[in-house]
Protein backbone atom coordinates (compact mmCIF):
# COMPACT_ATOMS: atom_id res chain seq x y z
CA UNK A 1 0.00 0.00 0.00
CA UNK A 2 1.59 3.31 -0.78
CA UNK A 3 0.64 6.07 1.74
CA UNK A 4 -0.34 9.17 -0.03
CA UNK A 5 1.98 12.09 -0.24
CA UNK A 6 1.22 15.06 1.90
CA UNK A 7 0.72 18.06 -0.61
CA UNK A 8 3.30 20.62 -1.10
CA UNK A 9 0.46 23.65 0.38
CA UNK A 10 -0.81 21.46 3.17
CA UNK A 11 -0.09 24.21 5.78
CA UNK A 12 -2.39 26.28 3.73
CA UNK A 13 -4.98 23.56 2.70
CA UNK A 14 -5.22 22.61 6.56
CA UNK A 15 -5.73 26.09 7.47
CA UNK A 16 -8.83 27.16 4.80
CA UNK A 17 -10.33 23.24 5.98
CA UNK A 18 -10.57 24.18 9.27
CA UNK A 19 -11.56 28.07 8.16
CA UNK A 20 -14.76 26.84 7.43
CA UNK A 21 -15.82 25.42 10.64
CA UNK A 22 -17.11 22.14 9.18
CA UNK A 23 -15.29 19.30 10.89
CA UNK A 24 -17.42 17.28 13.42
CA UNK A 25 -20.64 18.88 12.98
CA UNK A 26 -23.92 17.01 12.33
CA UNK A 27 -25.28 15.74 8.98
CA UNK A 28 -27.04 18.72 6.73
CA UNK A 29 -29.47 17.92 4.34
CA UNK A 30 -28.10 19.99 2.02
CA UNK A 31 -24.89 17.97 1.76
CA UNK A 32 -26.98 14.65 2.31
CA UNK A 33 -29.48 15.10 -0.82
CA UNK A 34 -26.50 15.22 -3.01
CA UNK A 35 -25.01 11.77 -1.68
CA UNK A 36 -28.24 10.22 -1.57
CA UNK A 37 -29.11 11.61 -5.34
CA UNK A 38 -25.07 10.32 -6.33
CA UNK A 39 -25.88 6.89 -5.22
CA UNK A 40 -29.34 6.66 -7.06
CA UNK A 41 -27.76 8.53 -10.33
CA UNK A 42 -24.80 6.20 -10.19
CA UNK A 43 -25.94 2.76 -8.62
CA UNK A 44 -23.25 2.38 -6.30
CA UNK A 45 -23.69 1.44 -2.51
CA UNK A 46 -21.13 3.61 -1.12
CA UNK A 47 -21.13 7.68 -1.50
CA UNK A 48 -19.18 10.41 0.58
CA UNK A 49 -18.11 13.55 1.25
CA UNK A 50 -14.74 13.47 2.62
CA UNK A 51 -12.42 16.23 3.89
CA UNK A 52 -8.95 15.19 4.28
CA UNK A 53 -7.91 16.45 7.81
CA UNK A 54 -4.46 16.02 9.43
CA UNK A 55 -4.47 12.62 10.11
CA UNK A 56 -7.67 11.17 9.47
CA UNK A 57 -10.41 11.71 6.73
CA UNK A 58 -13.54 13.07 8.31
CA UNK A 59 -16.92 12.55 6.37
CA UNK A 60 -18.96 15.73 6.39
CA UNK A 61 -22.10 13.31 4.32
CA UNK A 62 -21.98 9.75 4.00
CA UNK A 63 -24.57 7.29 2.42
CA UNK A 64 -23.73 3.37 2.98
CA UNK A 65 -21.09 4.02 5.77
CA UNK A 66 -21.03 3.15 9.22
CA UNK A 67 -17.81 4.86 10.19
CA UNK A 68 -17.90 8.71 10.27
CA UNK A 69 -13.76 8.80 9.72
CA UNK A 70 -10.93 6.30 8.83
CA UNK A 71 -6.76 7.53 9.24
CA UNK A 72 -5.53 9.23 6.71
CA UNK A 73 -3.10 6.63 5.87
CA UNK A 74 -5.66 4.14 3.96
CA UNK A 75 -7.60 6.98 2.65
CA UNK A 76 -8.10 7.21 -1.16
CA UNK A 77 -9.23 10.52 -1.00
CA UNK A 78 -5.68 11.67 0.12
CA UNK A 79 -4.24 10.80 -3.29
CA UNK A 80 -7.59 12.68 -5.03
CA UNK A 81 -6.68 15.60 -3.74
CA UNK A 82 -3.14 15.44 -5.34
CA UNK A 83 -4.52 16.22 -8.69
CA UNK A 84 -6.87 18.04 -10.00
CA UNK A 85 -8.88 16.34 -12.13
CA UNK A 86 -11.17 13.02 -10.83
CA UNK A 87 -9.24 10.22 -10.02
CA UNK A 88 -10.56 6.96 -11.31
CA UNK A 89 -9.80 3.59 -9.89
CA UNK A 90 -11.58 0.73 -12.18
CA UNK A 91 -10.51 -2.17 -10.53
CA UNK A 92 -8.32 -1.32 -6.58
CA UNK A 93 -6.92 -5.07 -6.87
CA UNK A 94 -5.36 -4.24 -10.06
CA UNK A 95 -3.76 -0.65 -8.83
CA UNK A 96 -0.80 -1.05 -6.77
CA UNK A 97 -1.27 1.74 -4.55
CA UNK A 98 -4.08 0.15 -3.22
CA UNK A 99 -4.06 -3.25 -3.53
CA UNK A 100 -3.21 -4.16 -0.22
CA UNK A 101 -5.17 -1.75 1.27
CA UNK A 102 -7.28 -2.25 4.56
CA UNK A 103 -9.98 -0.43 2.95
CA UNK A 104 -9.98 -3.16 0.14
CA UNK A 105 -8.39 -6.49 1.27
CA UNK A 106 -11.09 -6.12 4.31
CA UNK A 107 -14.37 -3.86 4.81
CA UNK A 108 -16.24 -2.31 2.94
CA UNK A 109 -14.24 -3.83 -0.02
CA UNK A 110 -13.58 -1.00 -2.05
CA UNK A 111 -12.96 -2.43 -5.67
CA UNK A 112 -14.10 0.58 -7.97
CA UNK A 113 -13.52 4.32 -6.71
CA UNK A 114 -14.10 7.90 -8.24
CA UNK A 115 -13.21 10.96 -6.31
CA UNK A 116 -13.85 14.66 -7.56
CA UNK A 117 -11.64 16.66 -5.64
CA UNK A 118 -13.07 19.56 -3.75
CA UNK A 119 -11.24 22.65 -5.15
CA UNK A 120 -12.19 25.74 -3.41
CA UNK A 121 -12.31 28.75 -5.00
CA UNK A 122 -8.37 29.68 -3.73
CA UNK A 123 -7.12 26.45 -5.49
CA UNK A 124 -6.86 24.43 -1.82
CA UNK A 125 -8.27 20.73 -2.74
CA UNK A 126 -9.76 20.19 0.74
CA UNK A 127 -11.34 16.64 0.39
CA UNK A 128 -13.60 14.85 -1.99
CA UNK A 129 -17.41 13.42 -3.72
CA UNK A 130 -16.33 10.02 -3.82
CA UNK A 131 -17.61 6.94 -5.40
CA UNK A 132 -17.29 3.41 -3.90
CA UNK A 133 -18.21 0.13 -5.38
CA UNK A 134 -17.78 -3.26 -4.34
CA UNK A 135 -16.91 -4.44 -7.89
CA UNK A 136 -15.03 -3.18 -10.37
CA UNK A 137 -16.25 -0.72 -12.91
CA UNK A 138 -16.09 2.52 -15.52
CA UNK A 139 -16.95 5.94 -15.53
CA UNK A 140 -17.88 7.22 -19.48
CA UNK A 141 -17.55 10.91 -20.17
CA UNK A 142 -20.86 11.65 -19.33
CA UNK A 143 -20.75 9.89 -15.87
CA UNK A 144 -17.82 11.99 -14.93
CA UNK A 145 -19.73 15.41 -16.34
CA UNK A 146 -22.33 14.52 -13.49
CA UNK A 147 -19.84 13.52 -11.00
CA UNK A 148 -18.18 16.63 -12.16
CA UNK A 149 -21.23 18.83 -11.72
CA UNK A 150 -22.55 17.19 -8.12
CA UNK A 151 -18.52 18.27 -7.10
CA UNK A 152 -19.58 21.69 -7.98
CA UNK A 153 -22.40 21.31 -6.44
CA UNK A 154 -21.04 20.41 -3.01
CA UNK A 155 -18.29 23.42 -2.95
CA UNK A 156 -20.61 25.51 -3.39
CA UNK A 157 -22.82 24.27 -0.82
CA UNK A 158 -19.47 24.70 1.57
CA UNK A 159 -18.06 27.99 0.39
CA UNK A 160 -22.17 29.00 1.30
CA UNK A 161 -23.52 28.90 4.51
CA UNK A 162 -26.60 27.34 4.94
CA UNK A 163 -29.54 29.53 3.37
CA UNK A 164 -32.35 28.09 6.06
CA UNK A 165 -29.89 27.61 9.26
CA UNK A 166 -30.94 23.67 9.37
CA UNK A 167 -28.06 21.33 10.24
CA UNK A 168 -29.96 17.79 10.51
CA UNK A 169 -30.88 15.99 7.39
CA UNK B 1 -17.81 28.93 -32.48
CA UNK B 2 -21.73 27.34 -33.38
CA UNK B 3 -24.06 29.00 -31.24
CA UNK B 4 -25.29 26.13 -28.43
CA UNK B 5 -28.86 24.80 -28.95
CA UNK B 6 -31.65 25.99 -26.07
CA UNK B 7 -33.02 22.96 -24.39
CA UNK B 8 -36.37 23.57 -22.16
CA UNK B 9 -36.29 21.49 -19.09
CA UNK B 10 -39.09 21.13 -17.61
CA UNK B 11 -38.96 19.30 -13.71
CA UNK B 12 -39.78 19.83 -10.07
CA UNK B 13 -36.61 18.42 -8.79
CA UNK B 14 -34.26 20.87 -8.23
CA UNK B 15 -30.97 18.66 -7.70
CA UNK B 16 -32.37 17.01 -10.96
CA UNK B 17 -32.66 19.73 -12.99
CA UNK B 18 -29.46 21.79 -11.50
CA UNK B 19 -27.53 18.48 -12.21
CA UNK B 20 -28.53 18.30 -15.88
CA UNK B 21 -28.68 21.61 -16.92
CA UNK B 22 -24.62 22.06 -14.88
CA UNK B 23 -23.43 18.98 -16.97
CA UNK B 24 -25.23 19.63 -20.32
CA UNK B 25 -23.24 23.35 -19.96
CA UNK B 26 -19.71 22.08 -18.92
CA UNK B 27 -19.98 19.08 -21.41
CA UNK B 28 -20.59 21.72 -24.29
CA UNK B 29 -23.66 20.15 -25.21
CA UNK B 30 -26.32 22.77 -24.89
CA UNK B 31 -27.92 25.66 -22.93
CA UNK B 32 -30.70 24.22 -20.66
CA UNK B 33 -33.33 26.55 -19.30
CA UNK B 34 -34.54 25.39 -16.02
CA UNK B 35 -37.97 25.46 -15.34
CA UNK B 36 -39.64 24.01 -12.16
CA UNK B 37 -42.99 24.46 -13.09
CA UNK B 38 -45.63 23.73 -16.39
CA UNK B 39 -46.82 27.32 -15.47
CA UNK B 40 -42.89 28.74 -15.60
CA UNK B 41 -42.15 26.72 -18.44
CA UNK B 42 -45.43 28.06 -20.50
CA UNK B 43 -44.01 31.92 -19.68
CA UNK B 44 -40.68 31.24 -20.91
CA UNK B 45 -42.14 29.40 -24.48
CA UNK B 46 -43.46 32.71 -24.80
CA UNK B 47 -40.44 34.67 -24.56
CA UNK B 48 -37.81 33.01 -26.46
CA UNK B 49 -37.80 29.81 -29.10
CA UNK B 50 -36.35 26.45 -28.28
CA UNK B 51 -34.78 23.89 -30.23
CA UNK B 52 -36.00 20.60 -28.05
CA UNK B 53 -37.55 19.98 -24.35
CA UNK B 54 -37.75 17.65 -22.30
CA UNK B 55 -40.90 17.76 -20.16
CA UNK B 56 -42.45 16.23 -16.76
CA UNK B 57 -45.97 16.07 -17.18
CA UNK B 58 -47.85 16.96 -14.27
CA UNK B 59 -51.27 15.23 -13.10
CA UNK B 60 -54.54 17.19 -12.87
CA UNK B 61 -57.34 17.13 -11.91
CA UNK B 62 -58.73 14.43 -9.60
CA UNK B 63 -61.02 11.30 -9.60
CA UNK B 64 -62.30 10.42 -13.59
CA UNK B 65 -60.89 13.80 -14.53
CA UNK B 66 -57.83 12.79 -13.06
CA UNK B 67 -54.98 13.86 -16.72
CA UNK B 68 -51.94 14.75 -17.70
CA UNK B 69 -51.48 18.76 -18.72
CA UNK B 70 -50.03 18.84 -21.85
CA UNK B 71 -51.06 22.54 -22.43
CA UNK B 72 -46.84 23.31 -22.86
CA UNK B 73 -46.71 20.69 -25.56
CA UNK B 74 -49.47 22.16 -27.42
CA UNK B 75 -48.29 25.69 -27.20
CA UNK B 76 -44.21 24.92 -28.14
CA UNK B 77 -45.76 22.62 -30.79
CA UNK B 78 -48.14 25.60 -31.88
CA UNK B 79 -45.47 28.37 -31.03
CA UNK B 80 -43.35 26.05 -33.86
CA UNK B 81 -42.45 27.27 -37.06
CA UNK B 82 -44.00 26.11 -40.25
CA UNK B 83 -42.92 22.14 -40.64
CA UNK B 84 -40.63 22.52 -38.14
CA UNK B 85 -40.83 19.67 -35.52
CA UNK B 86 -39.31 20.33 -32.05
CA UNK B 87 -37.88 17.35 -30.33
CA UNK B 88 -39.78 16.58 -27.64
CA UNK B 89 -39.66 13.80 -24.34
CA UNK B 90 -41.86 13.52 -21.89
CA UNK B 91 -41.02 12.34 -18.00
CA UNK B 92 -43.91 10.43 -16.77
CA UNK B 93 -44.79 8.46 -14.17
CA UNK B 94 -46.44 5.61 -15.94
CA UNK B 95 -47.25 4.99 -19.56
CA UNK B 96 -51.05 4.86 -19.35
CA UNK B 97 -52.74 3.50 -22.95
CA UNK B 98 -54.51 6.99 -23.26
CA UNK B 99 -51.32 9.18 -22.16
CA UNK B 100 -49.29 7.10 -25.22
CA UNK B 101 -52.56 8.18 -27.47
CA UNK B 102 -52.23 11.61 -26.41
CA UNK B 103 -48.47 11.84 -27.03
CA UNK B 104 -48.17 10.34 -30.33
CA UNK B 105 -50.68 12.68 -31.55
CA UNK B 106 -48.56 15.58 -30.47
CA UNK B 107 -45.31 13.96 -32.29
CA UNK B 108 -43.86 13.30 -28.65
CA UNK B 109 -39.91 11.89 -29.41
CA UNK B 110 -39.52 9.90 -26.18
CA UNK B 111 -41.45 8.98 -23.03
CA UNK B 112 -39.05 8.48 -20.06
CA UNK B 113 -40.53 6.91 -16.98
CA UNK B 114 -39.54 7.14 -13.47
CA UNK B 115 -37.05 7.16 -11.92
CA UNK B 116 -35.69 9.93 -13.60
CA UNK B 117 -31.65 10.05 -14.00
CA UNK B 118 -29.38 12.67 -14.59
CA UNK B 119 -28.05 10.41 -17.34
CA UNK B 120 -30.62 9.81 -19.47
CA UNK B 121 -31.86 12.68 -19.37
CA UNK B 122 -28.62 14.23 -20.55
CA UNK B 123 -28.48 11.18 -23.21
CA UNK B 124 -32.08 12.50 -24.58
CA UNK B 125 -30.73 15.90 -24.78
CA UNK B 126 -27.45 14.58 -26.43
CA UNK B 127 -30.43 12.93 -29.22
CA UNK B 128 -31.34 16.58 -29.69
CA UNK B 129 -28.33 18.38 -30.20
CA UNK B 130 -26.58 15.39 -31.93
CA UNK B 131 -23.95 16.25 -29.60
CA UNK B 132 -20.89 12.81 -29.16
CA UNK B 133 -20.70 12.79 -25.27
CA UNK B 134 -19.18 9.15 -26.09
Amino acid sequence: MQVAPIPDNEAERLAALHALLILDTPPEQRFDKITRFASTEFDVPIVLISLIDAGRQWFKSRVGLESCETGRDVSMCSHAILQPDIMVVHDTLLDARFADNPLVTGEPGIRFYAGAPLAMPSGMRLGTLCLIDRRPRTLDALELGILGTLRDLVVMELTEPAADGSTHG
Amino acid sequence: MAEPMHILLVEPEPLLRRTVSMTARSLGMSQVHEAASTAVALRMARQRRFQGAVIAVECVGSGDQRRYDLSLVDELRAAAAPGGAMPIAILADQATPGLLAELRERRISRVILKPFRAKVLLETIAGFTGADVT
